[in-house]
């Protein structure tokens, strides 16, 4: 076992804090950006603002891989487990809807993958119960 | 795999949540062990093994 980041006990929590001052950031430099490309004194900036929300987006990523590295071994199997289910069934969604409606922009896939991220989990939070309930049948 | 680590844990008075401290992993993770959810990584049945001070195959066996 690689030695976590930090206690397992205290991973939940501070991917929590973590990620809801990344979310809070992404929010507010995707409300930002008209007012920071209206108001840039120079092409750079422009450039600049343009690709400002790409940037929690990677703190963001980094974030979910420090939690990685921070739970148990059982954990890290589930989480993959639900990052893969949530890539195909994802992958799946947007490629049906995009089908049905094409649209220029993919800002729309976004939602489409953290509702699907939260069922799975969901969906493997309840397969988990109901092994473990029929576990202490047997 | 199946394993003796709820008669292990309950011989020496320990919660699932002192178990879990003890070898640096969540309370899930020692209950899905006990109740064969889940087989061990090598590291951590070592780790589990050093803790009861048994071989792995005192604690370990096939179905």
């Amino acid at each position: 076992m690689t030695a976590p980041a930090y206690p397992v006990k205290n991973a939940d929590w501070n991917y929590v804090v973590e990620m809801f001052v990344v979310a809070v950031l992404y929010i507010g430099v995707t409300w930002a950006r008209p007012w920071l490309i209206a108001h840039a004194a120079s092409p750079g900036l422009v450039t600049a603002a343009t690709v400002a929300p790409a940037f929690p987006v990677w703190i963001m990523a980094l974030v979910v891989w420090r939690y990685y590295r921070s739970i148990d071994e059982y954990r890290q199997k589930r989480f993959l487990e639900v990052l893969a289910l949530t890539f195909g069934v994802g992958v799946c969604i947007i490629v049906t809807i995009d089908a049905l409606y094409p649209r220029t922009t993919f800002d729309w896939a976004w939602p489409v993958l953290a509702v699907t991220w939260g069922a799975v989990s969901a969906a493997q939070t309840i397969v988990t119960a109901m092994q473990y309930t029929q576990s202490r049948r047997g | 795999m199946r394993n003796i680590l709820l008669e292990l844990r309950a011989q020496r008075g320990m919660t699932q949540g002192d178990l879990a401290d003890a070898l640096n992993v969540s309370r899930q993770t020692v209950n899905a062990l006990e109740t064969g959810r889940y087989d061990p990584s090598l590291p951590l049945a070592f780790a589990i093994a050093k803790l009861f001070k048994c071989r792995i195959e005192d604690i370990f066996s096939p179905k």
